[in-house]
């Protein structure tokens, strides 16, 4: 019923599209001077034809539900029961009103089930009848109004900037929520473990968290001792830092022999292959780091007489590393290539060499962009899961020696989050606030990197 | 005396030929100024001079070039040695995004041309003066030279230039981004570096070689039409090409 309605308001709405243009082209015929493109006409009748129709569509089914509801439990307002209660004789009757109820059927449930069934197929129909309505109305409005040739593109060019500003809107809300979601559950979070504890303590052993009794009320020091976040923290950050040795000198590299030495011909294969290894899926590097480096670099250290444990954070980071090399690469390439040539000429002709023009004037040049470009990898260093999860052991040691198992913030969450998890419980809650804690790392990140990027940009023309 | 002694010189562009069979000779502490129409070739010319045609990889330059009797297209020039000894001074100005003390000091520096510090502010402050540059800078030499004006920036780029002590200056139409009054400033400035310097100016403006040089090109769809003494060019050019160009009949 309501995809019928739905098709049939869009259906609807092209329609009027070709009214409202071809409304156009008889008022050209009259030698009449149109105020717009004869296409705005069409816009402006499609628009005043779908719009209010689809408002009035959505408020309705925001809103049905509940006074439906309401409706059918009038009935049983004055008797006492309490709001759970309710809410399960609800649920039978919409049960028994699809034929699904197994329980025993009461009279009660029964008269509930007819009415909640006629109340909503009264909606239904009225729906259909007020959505109707609503659409001859804005179309008989708005087709009188192009009738009398007066002004469309206006309208139309405000109804698009609402769109797109709706759309944006959109976007910063769903952020805004996120965040806010992160916040309220790291407020509750803190409420039973000390923030003290949790930035200062060495021992994270969220499992202990899980053995409570459920039945059990909270009591806040047993939690002493679980939720210390430093070996985490120093975790992601060695992991990450093991990652860039990797990553930005042969990224960075790599990115200058893209823009300066490779002839047109190799830069044309070279470039889309390296940005193939962005395109692998975190996951297969994970594999790759767990099944295959991981294990190598064990048997490598034991031959040399080295204790390695299998799931290295050599090995996570390594292949981190090799994860963002293109990110480095490509986009430092980018911003060496857009140095301007002018630049590059004027070095030459004085008679620097080519190595000389790319340490003293090409490379200073791009360098904001490249820190930029490196800060982003950091961020995605920070923030990468599959290949901790997978490569670096789940133990949160505090160790900086690369050649024992580590883990990160992102392993972490993952790994209080996956399985069963009660809500309200500090363990579930405490992935928020690593979650937050995420959020804080690479929302600094970000903005040192955009502070650096505009200190310097002037200096650049 | 004869600075620069271009013989049959011929450059292609990939399969297309830019330039034919051009010979030219260059008067020592003189002005000798490149005219002709856009696309000519009389830039490429030019960049003949110092191998800057070696940045563009479909670029092949063929003939003789000598300056003081030694062949640059030959393989045993050392081109980072010829750079040094022929500056340039480009159309747009270029300076280096860094501060006005680390332009100039550029050249000398990767030349190794001075033993301390104090050797390089000598050498920085007489480029700057030579430049007329001087006077408005020498308080913030440690500011960048991107926030100059147009012509400040110029002459920045020619003080840049002069600053390894080049025997020859090749300026590719230094005026063409100025206004009258810093393309002023420029052409007295040109006047006084033949002094010490050979110049050789690629321009669009009439007036401007008539007003600068001695010595004229005329440059014509690859060709070098005709050449001699300006006054020459200017008042009893031989070829009616150049008498159409110069009295504005095309181009």
């Amino acid at each position: 019923m309501n995809l019928i309605l739905f098709t049939f308001i869009v259906l609807l709405g092209f329609t009027s599209y070709y009214f409202g243009r071809k409304k156009a082209y008889t008022i050209q015929s009259t030698k009449k001077r149109l105020t717009a493109l004869p296409q705005f006409y069409g816009y402006y009748l499609a628009i005043w034809c779908a719009i209010p129709a689809f408002i009035i569509f959505s408020l309705w089914a925001i809103f049905e539900p509940t006074i439906v509801k309401l409706l059918v439990l009038s009935d049983y307002s004055n008797q006492g029961y309490l709001d759970d209660e309710l809410n399960l004789i609800y649920e039978k009757t919409k049960a028994l009103s699809r034929g699904q109820f197994t329980g025993e059927i009461t009279p009660f449930i029964e008269a509930s089930a007819e009415k909640y069934l006629s109340l909503r197929s009264i909606a239904q129909s009225s729906k259909a009848v007020i959505v109707l309505s609503i659409i001859i109305a804005s179309v008989a409005y708005a087709y009188k109004r192009i009738s009398s040739n007066s002004r469309t593109r206006e309208p139309v060019e405000k109804f698009l900037n609402a769109v797109l500003f709706t759309a944006s809107l959109a976007a910063i809300l769903t952020t805004v929520g996120i965040v806010f979601s992160l916040i309220f559950q790291t407020i509750d979070f803190f409420k039973v473990i000390p923030l003290f504890d949790f930035v200062f303590g060495t021992h994270w052993y969220p499992a202990k968290a899980f053995v409570r009794d459920s039945s059990e009320a909270l009591d806040p020091t047993m939690y002493s001792d679980t939720f210390g976040a430093v070996p985490i923290f120093a975790g992601t950050f060695f992991i990450a830092f093991i990652a860039m040795c990797v990553a930005i000198p042969i990224g960075l590299m790599s990115g200058i022999y893209l823009a300066e030495y490779a002839s047109t011909k190799v830069r044309q294969y070279a470039k889309p292959l390296i940005e193939i290894l962005a395109g692998i899926p975190t996951v297969v590097y994970g594999f790759f780091a767990a099944l295959t480096v991981g294990p190598f670099l064990k048997e490598l250290g034991t031959s040399m007489g080295l204790e390695v444990s299998a799931e290295s954070a050599l090995a996570a980071g390594g292949v981190m590393g090799i994860m963002i090399i293109p990110f480095i690469s490509s986009l430092s390439d980018d911003v060496i290539t857009s140095v301007p040539q002018s630049l590059r000429d004027g070095s030459y002709a004085m008679g620097a060499t080519k190595s000389e023009t790319i340490k003293r004037v090409v490379f200073p040049a791009a360098l904001p962009g490249i820190v930029g470009s490196i800060l982003l990898g950091v961020s995605r260093a920070i923030g990468e899961t599959m290949i901790v999860v997978m490569a670096s052991g789940l133990a949160a040691n505090l160790t900086f020696n690369p050649l024992e198992s580590t883990s990160t913030i992102t392993a972490q969450i993952v790994v209080i989050l996956i399985g069963d998890q009660a809500f309200g419980d500090p363990k579930t809650q405490a992935a928020f606030a690593l979650g937050m804690s995420l959020f804080l790392v690479t929302l600094c990140l970000n903005i040192v990197a955009l502070r650096v990027v505009k200190k310097y940009r002037e200096k650049y023309e | 005396m004869i600075k620069i002694k271009a013989k049959d010189v011929d450059v292609f562009y990939g399969k297309k030929q830019a330039l034919y069979n051009i010979s030219l000779d260059i008067e020592e502490n003189q002005v000798t100024a490149l005219i002709g129409p856009s696309g000519c070739g009389k830039s490429t010319f030019l960049r003949c001079l110092n191998r800057m045609n070696d940045v563009i990889d479909i670029c092949n330059v063929k003939g003789e070039i000598l300056i003081n009797d030694f062949n640059i297209n030959d393989k045993s020039c050392d081109v980072v040695r010829l750079r040094e000894k022929i500056g340039m001074v480009f159309q747009k100005p270029n300076p280096f995004p860094k501060t006005l003390y680390e332009n100039v000091s550029y050249g000398p520096t990767i030349h190794g041309m001075a033993q301390s510090k104090q050797e390089m502010d000598e050498i920085v402050e007489t480029s700057l003066k030579k430049a007329a540059l001087w006077e408005e800078v020498k308080d913030r030499l440690h500011e960048p030279g991107t926030g100059l004006s147009g012509g400040q920036q110029q002459r920045l780029c020619i003080a840049r230039a002069i600053s390894v002590r080049p025997e020859v200056i090749l300026m590719d139409e230094p005026c063409s981004a100025l206004d009258p009054i810093a393309t002023a400033q420029i052409e007295e400035l040109i006047d006084e570096l033949k002094k010490e310097h050979t110049i050789i100016i690629v321009t669009h403006s009439m007036a401007q070689a008539a007003r600068v040089s001695q010595n004229t090109g005329f440059f014509h769809l690859g060709h070098l039409i005709e050449h001699g003494s300006t006054d020459k060019i200017f008042k009893n050019p031989d070829n009616t090409k150049t008498q159409d160009y110069i009295t504005g009949r095309f181009g």
